[in-house]
């Protein structure tokens, strides 16, 4: 791999409670790609990727070892400010969760709170976003409607555009298409492809054609640990452990 | 093998938009900062509820426990003789312990099978169209002030008892305990059919798929596994029971005497709240029975917080238990009804029957609730609608009220609630948000909660005791619109956080998350995310609130209302009028004034009644809005 | 949107809360002081006394409709008490001062302007129309449960009173019981118009009140030795009905300013015409 790497792990260690959710990952995600997340239901992938962004924190009853690098700084450190390093690494996440608002206030939310109050700009914000998001044709028409009102892919990419317009460095897709419907579905794995131009991309999905489809690579994890990780290619074509190639093939029991 | 198609846009443009000169360490402190100041904020308005429960039981009992120095605790709780102003004065608590025990019991003997009823017929049997008739009704009798039921009860339904049952006093037990039952009803009616409501369909249609009735279905899945609900509710509605005032003053004629025999529902009684509310405004300052009264107080404060702990209990348990084994009460369910249809042809008819039988039982219990309803409003309305005029509603009183309107009392209670919400609502809102969004489970956040489940046990007659002896004396504000505004604020304070409380929790957690992951601090996501969806239903728990508060009479008897007033107070330090505190005077104090009674019944009928109507518009609209 | 208005919501709940504070503080300092000079003054207390006060308000701010009186109820105690502490300007009291108050607060002035006289009243169909002072303590200690004891028909007695707290109470007792203790039975209210619209509805009731709630009931006459003396002006004022009572109003040192020019208007003789129309006795003229 010689890749730039953007975000690393060193012998990350998780414990929800008593429950050890991740063991000794060490992992390097490389920049301005796509890497994917797979494995079985309760392996870890979620929980690594809520690593990342420090979403844990938010949970009382967790607690980390190990070293968490972005751009090579500890996200951990104690000067490190952890709204920072969310507004860098963004995150979609399983089901839509679009906020009680208008199209345009949910993109601008983000921007607004972050100290953007200039309405020209932040129009401008919000039209690249949902630009960048591939929303644009669909929702310039009908912006100050509440976005409740838009179908679940259409309010996923909103999702979407809403982390675009902090300028985000990485986004995070915890299974962004669990619940959409396959139409919709391949419009996000479209976007996701192109969103690797700009930005890198890490996704869990449970969805082994959608990791071979869009990820550049793959990590396979199974009980809490990384498995195997490497070009998507080289895990589904010739995996190294037979439990990647049992699980990749359907034979797990 | 990337499909190479360029990104629409070049995203590099806005960085430079941003936050000039500000570096990421820095920007990110002083959010940091600000978010620790709101939490630390936060937490020392959340305290609140516990300082003011230790305020109120440090003055109920700095005024309570000389009288137990001076009869002894055992003598205070079953003397048998409350006689204040004797040649040997008496202060036996036990005939009113006594008397609230009795007229609460029998009111639960008559408002429990009714509640049941309606809450089983609203729930189940009622097609859509009645429901939103029955339902509404019910809330609707919630919604009346108690000070109406008095006044209800004391013109018509003593009468009726003197002449039905051929008795030479109408002031009695079973007029107490029915204006109460009638009272309770709407509690226990909202809690049972919440229960009833929530029990999943799957039962209902496994039983029915069985073959049962759906009288069986009801009696042998529906009920029993509501049971802890229905019984949560029961008391809940006997605590709202004990803790009337005005109403139960009143009728029960408060002779402190033990019915004898002790089933002689005709006796005249006296309630630990008919007591303080007849006997505080004139007992001399400071006296033993100054004392002997806020000793009445605590044992009225120790009773209905008893019962309110027995209710979280309960519920507690039921939450425990309700969740697991769906099969094993469907089982028991299909067993028994399997075993009525193995029973021989003949009595295969009487499933039928018998569900008839219930449900005519059970739709005659809403009948009578609505009827009450009915009743109390036709009285209100047809009597008081006449003495509406203009003048009624703008002038001042004349004549003791005989005579001239009731503008400055309606004035009066727009200015007591106003100042109630102005306390309580910033005060009910920060709680609540700290509790859901700041805090797990600790032992502070334990102790807020039972704070706030305290105040929302207390009797409305027990905020008034406090608002007297601290307000109105220790803090020396006097009988002032501003004692009365606390003392109503914290009255409604409770309901505030509870309602704030529910409204924040149904606002799901990937909201927060969503915003969390744009980088922003707790307190932005709670000020954008979490509170502005949350706000209608902040709002239902806020109007509900300015019902109850216009329409008490307890809390504000002794801090804040007059009887006259020319003008509107001018200062937060005068007192005022107000309407439930008019009626309340014109109907026991000022003789000839019926015409005027009725027509300040309707006023506050009404006005209450269009803050709980706003509510439920409110709520159906925020309802049909979350459907959308 | 939302957003914004709900920061303001916020800076408001502070604010309000801020305000809330300053103003209970400054209600603290500055309301006895203010209320002297003000054209505003407060009458509370005895509600017997209460008919009085409120009709010569009426009359007075007629006259000076600069004036801003506010009467309130709430008991001789808290007449006392309001005006000893100076939370009231003026007082009302249906009984003297019980040495106790007369020690807590010694700068009180009493105004004695008017007489009240206690009535028993019967419901209208009661037969029986006089009552020996040893008759009506008969009723009120129990001794008597039904009418035909006392000279009418069979009927049993509902005795009903004033709560224990009372002035009016206190007054009765001392005179009619001799201090006995009421009958248990004895209904209480907290109100002569309660007694009054008890006894009005209620055919086997006795009540006693003031002078002025006699609307829909019937007033017993006293049997004094023999001869029923009617509760009339006249035998009150020449004080062969023996029921009565002083009323008073109360000041806190001498009064002066809207506080003198009120109670100077009820001694005058508009303002004791006011007393008569009220049915109390008048003290002047």
């Amino acid at each position: 791999m010689d890749e730039s790497t953007i975000l690393e792990t060193r012998d990350l260690n998780l414990w929800y409670g008593q429950n050890h959710a991740l063991i000794d990952i060490s992992i390097r995600i490389p920049k301005n790609r796509v890497t994917a997340l797979i494995g079985p239901s309760g392996c870890g992938k979620s929980t690594l990727l809520r690593c990342f962004n420090r979403m844990n924190d938010l949970i009382d009853s967790s607690r980390i070892t190990g070293e968490i690098l972005f751009n090579g700084n500890g996200i951990h450190d104690s000067l490190a400010d952890v709204y920072a390093i969310r507004e860098k690494i963004g995150m979609v996440f399983q089901k839509p969760n679009p906020f009680q608002k208008s199209i345009y206030e949910n993109v601008a939310y983000g921007p607004r709170i972050h100290g953007v109050r200039e309405k020209k700009a932040l129009d401008r914000i919000v039209e690249e976003s949902l630009k960048g998001a591939a929303l644009w044709d669909e929702a310039k028409d009908r912006l100050h409607e509440p976005a409740l009102a838009l179908s679940g892919g259409q309010q996923q990419r909103l999702c979407i555009a809403r982390s675009l317009a902090v300028e985000p460095e990485v986004i995070l897709m915890d299974e962004p298409c669990s619940a959409l419907d396959p139409i919709a579905t391949a419009k996000i794995e479209d976007l996701i492809i192109r969103l690797a131009r700009n930005y890198t991309v890490v996704i869990v999905t449970h969805n082994m054609q959608q990791a071979a489809r869009a990820s550049d690579y793959t990590g396979f994890m199974y009980m809490g640990k990384l498995v195997e990780f490497d070009m998507t290619t080289k895990i589904f074509e010739d995996p190294g452990e037979e439990l990647t190639e049992n699980y990749i093939t359907g034979r797990f029991g | 093998m990337k499909k190479e198609q360029a990104a629409p846009v070049p995203f590099q443009s806005f960085g430079r938009l941003r936050r000039p000169g500000i570096g990421l360490i820095s920007a990110g402190a002083k959010r940091q900062l600000v978010d620790r100041i709101v939490g630390k904020l936060l937490l020392f308005v959340a305290l609140f509820a516990i300082v003011t429960v230790f305020f109120i039981i440090v003055f109920l009992l700095r005024d309570g426990y000389q009288i137990v120095l001076e009869t002894g605790i055992w003598n205070f709780l079953v003397g048998q003789d409350w006689n204040p102003a004797g040649r040997d004065p008496a202060y036996g608590a036990f005939p009113l312990i006594v008397g609230t025990v009795l007229v609460t019991a029998l009111a639960m003997a008559i408002a429990v099978p009714l509640s049941i009823g309606t809450a089983v017929f609203t729930a189940e049997i009622a097609g859509p169209r009645t429901r939103s008739v029955v339902k509404p009704a019910v809330e609707l009798l919630a919604g009346i002030p108690s000070v109406v039921y008095g006044f209800f009860g004391l013109i018509l339904l003593a009468d009726w008892i003197r002449i039905a049952f051929d008795q030479p006093s109408g002031s009695s037990w079973l007029a107490g305990s029915i204006l109460l039952a009638v009272m309770a009803i709407p509690t226990i009616t909202s809690v049972a059919e919440d229960a009833v409501s929530s029990v999943p369909r799957e039962f209902r249609e496994g039983s029915l798929a069985l073959g049962a009735t759906h009288w069986q279905t009801i009696k042998n899945v529906v009920v029993p596994r509501a049971l802890s609900g229905i019984g949560a509710a029961i008391i809940l509605g006997m605590g709202r029971a004990i803790g009337e005032t005005m109403a139960v003053l009143m009728v029960t004629g408060n002779a402190a005497v033990i019915p004898d025999p002790i089933t002689d529902i005709f006796s005249p009684v006296r309630t630990l709240t008919g007591t303080l509310g007849i006997e505080m405004g004139e007992v001399a300052f400071g006296s033993t029975h100054y004392h002997a009264l806020f000793g009445v107080a605590v044992i009225l404060l120790v009773i209905t917080l008893a019962v309110n702990g027995a209710a979280r209990v309960i519920v507690n348990r039921m939450q425990a238990t309700a969740r697991p084994k769906p099969h094993r009460a469907l089982t028991a369910a299909a067993s028994r009804i399997t075993h009525a249809a193995s029973a021989p042809f003949g009595r295969l008819a009487h499933p039928r029957t018998s569900q008839r039988c219930a449900f005519l039982l059970i739709s005659l219990s809403a009948a009578i609730v609505l009827a009450a309803l009915g009743v109390i409003l036709f009285e209100i309305v047809v009597n008081g609608a006449g003495a509406i005029t203009w003048e009624f509603l703008t002038g001042s009183p004349r004549d003791l009220g005989r005579a001239g309107g009731i503008f400055p009392a309606i004035a009066g209670t727009f200015w007591l609630v106003t100042g109630a919400l102005a306390v309580a609502l910033p005060l009910g809102i920060a709680t609540a948000v700290y509790l859901i969004e700041y805090t797990a489970d600790t032992p502070l956040t334990r102790g807020i909660r039972a704070a706030v489940d305290l105040l929302n046990g207390t009797p409305s007659i027990v905020f008034g005791l406090f608002g007297f002896a601290f307000l109105v004396l220790f803090l020396n504000f006097g009988v002032s619109l501003i004692a009365g505004q606390i003392t109503l604020g914290l009255m409604i304070l409770p309901t505030i956080i509870r309602t704030t409380e529910e409204s924040l929790r149904s606002i799901p957690g990937s909201l927060r998350e969503g915003s969390y992951a744009l980088g922003a601090t707790k307190w932005q996501t709670i000020r954008r995310v979490v509170l502005p969806p949350a706000l209608p239903g902040i709002l239902t728990g806020a109007i509900l609130s300015i019902g109850r508060a216009a329409g008490e009479t307890a809390p504000i008897m002794f801090t804040a209302a007059v009887f006259s007033s020319r003008y509107l107070p001018s200062s937060l330090a005068e007192p005022v009028m107000a309407l439930p505190y008019h009626l309340f005077v014109l109907t026991t104090s000022i003789p000839g004034a019926s015409t005027q009674s009725y027509g300040t019944a309707f006023v506050l009928l009404l006005l209450v009644l269009a803050i709980y109507l706003a509510a439920i518009l409110v709520r159906r609209r925020y309802n049909r809005e979350k459907v959308m | 949107m939302t957003g914004k208005s709900l920061s303001g919501a916020t800076t408001v709940a502070v604010a309000g809360i801020l305000v809330a504070f300053l103003v209970a503080a400054g209600c603290v300092g500055g309301q006895p002081s203010d209320s002297s000079v003000s054209q505003q003054i407060t009458v509370t207390g005895s509600t017997t006394v209460l008919p009085i006060a409120e009709k010569a308000r009426e009359a007075f701010e007629d006259e000076y409709p600069s004036a801003g009186i506010m009467v309130s109820g709430g008991g001789s105690s808290v007449g006392i008490k309001a005006v000893g502490e100076g939370t009231a300007d003026i007082g009302m009291t249906s009984r003297d001062l019980k040495p106790e108050e007369v020690a807590g607060y010694p700068g009180i002035v009493r105004h004695h302007v008017a007489d009240d006289a206690i009535l028993l009243i019967v419901h209208p169909e009661n037969t029986v129309d006089r009552l020996t002072l040893d008759g009506a303590r008969g009723i009120y200690n129990g001794t008597y449960t039904n009418w035909n004891q006392v000279g009418g028909s069979d009927r049993q007695i509902v005795v009903v009173g004033r709560d224990s707290a009372s002035g009016t109470r206190e007054f009765f007792s001392e005179y009619v019981l001799e201090k006995e203790d009421f009958t248990k039975t004895q209904e209480e209210f907290n109100s002569n118009g309660g007694i009054q619209q008890k006894v009005s509805r209620t055919p086997g009731a006795i009540g006693y009140v003031g002078l002025g709630y006699t609307e829909g009931v019937k007033a017993l006459s006293l049997d004094i030795d023999g001869t029923a003396v009617e509760p009339t002006l006249e035998n009150i004022t020449g004080k062969n009905y023996p029921i009565s009572r002083p009323l008073f109003m109360l000041t806190n040192g001498e009064p002066d300013g809207l506080a003198r020019q009120y109670l100077d208007f009820i001694m005058s003789t508009e303002g004791q015409q006011i007393v008569a129309s009220v049915d109390y006795i008048p003290v002047q003229g």
